[in-house]
């Protein structure tokens, strides 16, 4: 029996959308399983049906987008909450002020006839049934996540931080070796520390590690390194947005 | 009365259009942008200027490395530093493997699939799964470029003011250009299949793009003047669109792979001049659908390029090292050829290095009033003569045309 899949993009940079056509083979691996059923960005077929899997990527920041939100959740079994968008609000979502001061900001009027709203990550809005962050997410995680699901399978979720895929490539930690604020401490792992590699700090693409993290003494190891408060507060907040516990 | 497209397909992002009808008769088109604002020079403002490009790159997954060597290049302007011409070239392979990615993608994966009559590249692949599978490996070899360049295939963070976090390995550069030189032959094919398409939209009355051929310090229009973009361009808010239009000096133009190719074709590499030759009578017509046999000579242009400069950094060897920075303050703009066409970022910075405004201009902004003239003058010639089906479908094609990237549009704003 084939799974109707059916992937919705929010308001989003694209990329977790693209990142399923960058699975290359893998995608026709996953398309022995799965049959699409919406999916705007690859096909121009749109067949309204119920899903088994729907996969949501993007923030909520237009009534557009809460009411595409709805309709996928109302019409699958399981939902998918994709990228650091849908997870935590990414980049869109720790812009400050309200929607009417920055539509004035930048359009130059305070009306908002597209209806448009403060950004705000999907769990907020709905049960989700698995989440994956990651601006964008690791490709093979989300080939395994939907691998396990066609399986029958419930996916495992990932719980250690970057700094352990670190110690594991064997790099030498930027943060305490050569003093550049990185992350990866309080960061979910699951990016094989792909920045450190490049010898730059995490900058939190992942989102928080959901346990254990320890916000606060990474907080005063860069207040030790000489960066002050309020850079570190941008920082910590970037992917995340203020009301984490960070 | 009014038809919608409710949502394009087969591009980047959420818009669709309006075409309004009075007695029987196209009166308008409306292309509206609806993918929610994301405020991006908002959230840069107050940020040091050295974790700018890294948010700039998630305006677009599909173009981001554009975006953070545009915000380089802004920033480095700003500062007043140069940067050795290695590390001008290194930045130019990622750009190249850019617009080898978002060509194939685009040609590939979501127009060829018009071509030859299919919803998707999936449900094209049962048949024609060599062409699908050449599309891929042109992707997947773009992405290396990124992969190696950027730091990862979207959203890498290793392209940075002053130079990179890491530098390319022997190794990766020989599999650069042994890999180029490879794929050449594809390209060269994809070039005949697109210039078998059926002109569509507008004709593209100016051309504006970079002065150099994928980044440089200004743009050129076919008047041949070289201009700086708050001199020509005006930019206007819509009440239907998050996406703003622009005008040059008054005009609709046209930004992306067509005007590249015919305002810059004596840079082009020698195979994909050669072609520009043979179909440039073709291409002199400017509709807006020749964008798709453009793109095709510039995978050709792409893969040369890629294999010439990773042959001239083997040869010449480079230090790998990076140019400091010391903040100050000062203004600055990047000049960057997206593969869909002119991106600018504008900054200026303060003392400390802390950005205190910020300006972006990208593709599908540029080509937002050309787009819906396309649609105007493709819905007026079909209204009343192709079924709504097709009409519909004309429509659709003559937007994916540009390619555009609406994800990137709709944070336009002059602070
Ligand atoms: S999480 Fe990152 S990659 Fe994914 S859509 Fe959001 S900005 Fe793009
Ligand atoms: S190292 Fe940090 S910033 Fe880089 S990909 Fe991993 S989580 Fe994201």
């Amino acid at each position: 029996m084939m799974l109707k899949l059916g992937v919705f993009e929010l308001t989003d940079c694209g990329g977790c959308a693209l990142n399923i056509l960058f699975l290359y083979e893998k995608l026709f691996d996953l398309l022995e399983f799965y049959e699409i059923k919406e999916f705007h960005m690859a096909s121009s077929i749109k067949e309204h049906d119920t899903l088994d899997v729907a996969i949501v990527t993007g923030t909520v920041s237009t009534q557009r987008d809460l009411n595409l939100l709805h309709y996928a959740r109302n019409h699958s079994n399981y939902l998918i909450a994709l990228g650091t968008c849908a997870t935590h609000g990414d980049v869109q979502a720790s812009v400050e002020g309200k929607i009417r001061e920055k539509l004035e900001k930048v359009y130059g009027t305070r009306a908002n006839p597209m209806k448009a709203l403060d950004s705000t990550p999907i769990v907020q809005h709905v049960a989700v049934d698995y989440a994956l962050p990651g601006c964008p997410y690791d490709k093979d995680e989300i080939y395994q996540v939907l691998m396990n699901l066609a399986k029958g399978v419930e996916p495992p979720t990932k719980d250690y931080p970057v700094c352990v895929e670190c110690k594991l490539n064997e790099y030498e930690c930027v943060l305490i070796k050569r003093g550049i604020p990185c992350l990866g401490p309080i960061t979910l792992g699951g990016c094989n520390a792909v920045c450190i590699k490049s010898q730059l700090g995490c900058i939190g693409c992942r989102g928080p590690l959901p346990k254990e993290a320890n916000p606060a003494s990474e907080f005063e190891i860069l207040k030790e390194l000489g960066y002050d408060e309020e850079y570190i507060r941008r920082k910590f907040k970037t992917f995340a947005r203020g009301e984490l516990r960070w | 009365m009014s038809i919608e497209i409710e949502a394009f397909t087969r591009v980047e992002g959420n818009g669709g259009a309006e075409v309004i009808i009075e007695n029987g008769e196209v009166k308008d088109v409306k292309v509206k942008i609806f993918e929610g604002p994301r405020f991006f020079e908002l959230l840069t403002l107050g940020r040091h200027y050295w974790d700018v490009p890294d948010l700039e790159a998630r305006i677009c997954a599909i173009c981001y490395l554009s975006h953070s060597v545009a915000s380089v290049l802004g920033i480095e302007r700003a500062f007043g530093v140069k940067v050795p011409e290695e590390i001008m070239l290194l930045r130019e392979l990622g750009l190249l493997g850019e617009l080898i990615e978002s060509h194939a993608l685009h040609l590939y994966l979501l127009v060829a699939p018009d071509l030859f009559g299919y919803a998707d590249a999936i449900r094209m692949a049962s048949k024609h799964g060599e062409i699908v599978k050449e599309g891929l490996a042109l992707k997947a070899f773009g992405n290396y470029l990124r992969e190696v360049i950027g730091g990862r295939e979207i959203h890498g963070i290793n392209v940075k003011p002053g130079g990179f976090g890491r530098y390319p390995t022997i190794e990766e550069l020989e599999r650069m250009e042994r890999q180029s030189e490879a794929l050449l032959k594809l390209a060269r094919r994809a070039v005949g299949i697109f210039a078998g398409q059926e002109y569509l939209g507008a004709k593209a009355e100016h051309y504006v793009a970079v002065n150099g051929y994928l980044y440089g310090d200004g743009l050129i229009a076919d008047d041949g003047e070289h201009f700086d973009y708050f001199k020509c361009i005006e930019e206007k808010t819509l009440p239907y669109s998050f996406a703003k239009q622009s005008r040059y000096k008054g005009d609709v133009f046209m930004v992306g792979a067509l005007p590249r190719v015919i305002l810059k074709y004596e840079m082009l590499t020698p195979m994909a001049r050669h072609l520009y030759e043979e179909y440039k009578e073709k291409l002199a017509q400017g509709y807006v659908s020749l964008n798709n046999l453009a793109q095709a000579i510039e995978l050709v242009y792409a893969l040369e390029r890629t294999k010439e400069i990773a042959r001239a950094l083997l040869d010449k060897g480079f230090e790998g090292e990076n140019v400091p920075i010391e903040p100050k303050e000062g203004e600055g703009i990047g000049y960057v050829e997206a593969p869909r066409g002119v991106l600018v970022h504008h900054y200026k910075i303060d003392e400390k290095g802390n950005i205190a405004y910020s300006n972006i201009i990208t593709p599908t902004a540029f080509n937002h009033a050309i787009m819906e003239l396309s649609l105007y003058e493709e819905a007026k010639k079909r209204y009343g003569s192709s079924d709504e089906m097709t009409f519909l479908q004309k429509l659709e094609e003559t937007v994916r045309a540009f390619d555009p990237c609406i994800s990137c549009s709709v944070h336009v704003v002059r602070l």
